[in-house]
């Protein structure tokens, strides 16, 4: 669980774009060429909003050069270019002098007796330089300007005070709980998981509308799977080499090794298109239901656009639980209570049903266990070729539009799911086999 | 169990296929000639972009851009004489493959054209160039992972491996400590910048920390006290968290971060994610192995352990590997369709077979675009669990 939150909490990290700019209306964003002072005090408004100015970790690890306020500096951009020349030369207050000199040039109002109009721009471009040889560069074609020689003097004395060895040394600071981790955390429990960029709509609203399709559809496929496979795979067993057997099984293994998208693709393409006259199924989407309609009305509207769907969830699934259903089977009918109970004069499905289910339904509880995690991952195809509103849908959407804030949440929650199903399983196991001790030996629980 | 063995014998002879067409798809489908005659001069064209793309060779003078215009006094094209993804404006707007086709003195489009007059075939043996190097690259970064770290949980158990205490906590906090350091002090300290630099400094600094750490803990006695490093338990932990990882929104998600989509990064995702599948089956037949008459003698000669482990127990374990192996690359294969599919992670001009499912949704009365692939997915599954298939 708790690796699972640094998982999401490190992806968070990672995602490209940046959050401070993304909450600044666009016009805020224009001004940072105009007026760059007025753009980084709101720019620094907005990263203390969220929480950016502090550490990012309970404890953090870091090279002995590097000061402990660089998170301060609001602008990401700036405080990599700080960063890359405190790493090159070591002399933290070396850079911060040229820092504070930049930064008073560039920021500067621009009447009086700033610097001229035309070395603004590279100015204002030394801000974002990272790179020690481009940085002179740039200074000797602002060497005309009487205003930036403080600048060229703090730069010259960068160059010439290196402190290299103090690179050496490594530091450790502990943090505290006020970091972003921490708060990240606190939010997440109290049920605040943010607002979609795309949309500006409660994070947890929108997961919550997707997942009712997705639940609906996977709901609907695990019914139809169990209420097929289960005596499917059963008489299949219990009639071992009999034509219904080997049919089932040869056309269970094709079933199998068919992909579900491709399957669901030729069935959208050719079903609900008039591309050759079998336009049997409504298309794309979950249909609209008119207002103050029928409970029939509803019924039939979402019966023709969720049978398709199910259809492609389900049969897998389907092939998995047989299989493995009438493997399982075929090893206990040749137990010896199974031969006892055929003495006492059972009936051969009384056996089945009775006895041997109980003893094979290993794979069904497998099955429930993997369902909560393909809630998700599962559907994402489905739901994609049938343009269904669920989960897999928003996750695709989230992820390919760079909305971050979505894409966290959905991969926490499978995350969730998926260890909430590994316990159910675990459950069954040992209710389906009490000889399955939970917490005994070791247990796979996490 | 003779049909069993024949299908098998087909699923191996359909991968092979597989393989060999991924290795020639520049022979098979190209808008070059193999061999033509210009003016006198005989060229190689298709052998001699390997050349240029190598780097040995410089480019034939004069330049021919466009093979199709050029006179030829004779010229050999391969089967396919079109390329994946080169339109032929000529035959564009989706021609089904019995439709009529002005295609001129040069072959049809045998499997028909897209939108753009993309012939679909040679589409067809890019993508299954795409397949092969997922698949088998996948499986070789799943077997680097798994073997070594199978091979251990399985052969030492959680009782084999004993060394006094300071030797594991020196080797596991020393290089945790060491690797650090090598990230936050050394790099900026050289300026390394190449990978192979960064690489080594890391190795060297995480060997160093555990020697040191090694070698400070060894002056505390109750460090010397021998202890069991239980191997299996850990190796078992580990799997058990890669298990729950779900792969593939886990994949989309970092594929979505990983702003430049490569086909090295959906082969690597894969292939971490699949590990523990080879980890698993190569534990369980090293226990099996670990047992057997001839790894005890080789243990009385006095072989060392881990010469006992690498050269006489894993290679036994190879045999039923390849068995595993081959259901991997069929889900590595899978994985891949499903992705490019999407549309997410696989560089949008590389034709797969993924991509061409894509296309054909756009327009579903070209049957040639939607069957051909998934008909040459399916196969590759099939063989694939056919493969895996126990006896």
């Amino acid at each position: 669980m708790f690796l699972l939150s640094l998982v999401c909490f490190g992806l968070r990290q990672i995602t490209p774009g940046d959050p401070a700019e993304r909450l600044l209306p666009p016009a805020e964003t224009q001004r940072a060429a105009t007026e760059p002072a007025a753009y980084d005090r709101s720019y620094r408004r907005a990263a203390v909003t969220l929480g950016l100015d502090q550490p990012t970790f309970y404890f953090s690890l870091r090279n002995a050069a590097l000061p402990d306020t660089l998170r301060r500096i609001a602008r990401p951009q700036e405080r990599k270019m700080l960063r890359a020349l405190t790493l090159h030369s070591g002399n933290w207050p070396a850079v911060q002098e040229y820092y504070r000199e930049l930064r008073k040039l560039a920021y500067s109002a621009s009447s009086g007796d700033g610097p001229t109009t035309e070395s603004r721009p590279a100015l204002l471009r030394l801000l974002l330089q990272d790179e020690v040889p481009r940085i002179g560069k740039a200074l000797k074609g602002l060497a005309g300007d009487p205003a930036t020689s403080s600048l060229q003097n703090a730069f010259a004395n960068l160059q010439k005070n290196p402190r290299r060895y103090a690179l050496l040394l490594p530091a450790f600071a502990w943090n505290g709980p006020k970091n972003q981790y921490h708060q990240w955390l606190l939010r997440l429990f109290r049920g605040d998981l943010g607002f979609s960029l795309e949309d500006r709509r409660p994070v947890a609203q929108k997961i919550w509308k997707a997942a009712r399709w997705t639940a609906l559809i996977n709901g609907f496929a695990l019914l139809l799977v169990y209420l097929i496979a289960i005596p499917q795979g059963l008489y299949a067993a219990g009639y071992r080499g009999s034509w219904f057997d080997r049919i089932s099984t040869v056309a269970l293994f094709f079933l199998f090794g068919i992909p579900s998208f491709w399957l669901g693709m030729l069935m959208a393409n050719y079903l609900t298109t008039p591309a050759f006259g079998f336009d049997l199924f409504p298309s794309m989407g979950v249909g609209k239901v008119p207002e103050g309609a029928s409970f029939f009305t509803l019924l039939k509207v979402r019966i023709g656009h969720l049978f398709l769907p199910v259809i492609c969830m389900a049969y897998p699934a389907w092939a998995y639980v047989s299989r493995h259903l009438r493997g399982a089977a075929v090893t206990e009918l040749d137990r010896a209570y199974v031969k006892t109970a055929r003495l006492k004069g059972l009936s051969r499905s009384a056996i089945l049903w009775g006895q041997v289910l109980r003893n094979a339904s290993f794979p069904i509880i497998t099955l429930l266990a993997g369902v909560f995690p393909a809630l998700l991952a599962g559907s994402i195809l489905i739901e994609r070729i049938f343009d269904i509103p669920g989960m897999g849908q928003l996750l695709f959407r989230a992820a390919s539009g760079g909305d971050w804030p979505v894409v966290i949440p959905l991969i926490l929650f499978n995350g969730l799911l998926t260890a909430f199903g590994l316990l159910l399983a675990d459950l069954g196991y040992a209710l389906a086999d009490p000889r399955v001790r939970l917490g005994g030996t070791k247990s796979s629980l996490k | 169990m003779k049909k069993g063995d024949r299908a098998r014998k087909l699923a191996i002879f359909w991968l092979v296929g597989l393989l060999l067409v991924a290795l020639g798809a520049d022979f098979l489908a190209n808008d070059r000639p193999l061999i033509a005659s210009v003016n006198g001069e005989t060229r190689f064209p298709v052998l001699h972009q390997y050349g240029r793309v190598l780097g040995w060779a410089e480019a034939y003078r004069p330049v021919v851009r466009n093979w199709y215009r050029t006179e030829t006094d004779w010229a050999v094209w391969p089967p396919v004489p079109y390329s994946a993804g080169a339109s032929d404006l000529k035959n564009s707007g989706y021609r089904s493959p019995f439709a009529a086709q002005n295609t001129g003195p040069r072959a049809r489009h045998y499997l028909g054209t897209d939108q753009l007059g993309r012939d679909v075939l040679a589409g067809l043996i890019a993508g299954t160039r795409v397949a092969v190097f997922v698949g088998f690259g996948a499986l070789i970064i799943s077997l680097l992972l798994g073997v070594p770290l199978g091979g251990i949980a399985g052969y030492f158990g959680n009782d084999r491996l004993r060394a006094p205490r300071y030797h594991w906590w020196g080797w596991g906090l020393g290089g945790l400590f060491g690797v650090l350091y090598a990230f936050l002090c050394l790099f900026p300290f050289f300026q390394a910048e190449s990978i192979f630099f960064c690489m080594l400094l890391t190795v060297v600094s995480c060997c160093c920390g555990a020697l040191l750490l090694r070698g400070l803990l060894w002056c505390i006695p109750p460090m010397h006290q021998p202890v069991r490093l239980p191997a299996d338990s850990i190796f078992l932990q580990g799997v058990e968290l890669f298990v729950n990882i779900p792969g593939l929104v886990l994949l989309i998600a970092l594929i979505a971060i990983i702003d430049r989509p490569s086909l090295f990064i959906v082969v690597v995702v894969i292939g971490v994610l699949r590990w523990p599948s080879i980890g698993r089956f190569l534990r369980a037949e090293l226990l099996r192995i670990r047992s057997l008459p001839y790894i005890e003698a080789a243990r009385i000669g006095g072989i060392g352990r881990w010469r006992v482990l690498f050269g006489h127990a894993l290679p036994n374990a190879f045999g039923p590997l390849i068995v595993v192996c081959s259901f991997g690359v069929g889900g590595a294969i899978l994985l891949e369709a499903f992705l490019s599919f999407l549309g997410i992670g696989i560089p949008a001009d590389q034709v797969t077979w993924g991509s061409l499912l894509r296309q054909s949704r756009a327009y579903p009365a070209a049957w040639w675009m939607a069957l051909f692939p998934g008909i040459l997915l399916t196969l590759t599954v099939l063989a694939a669990n056919l493969m895996g298939e126990r006896k």
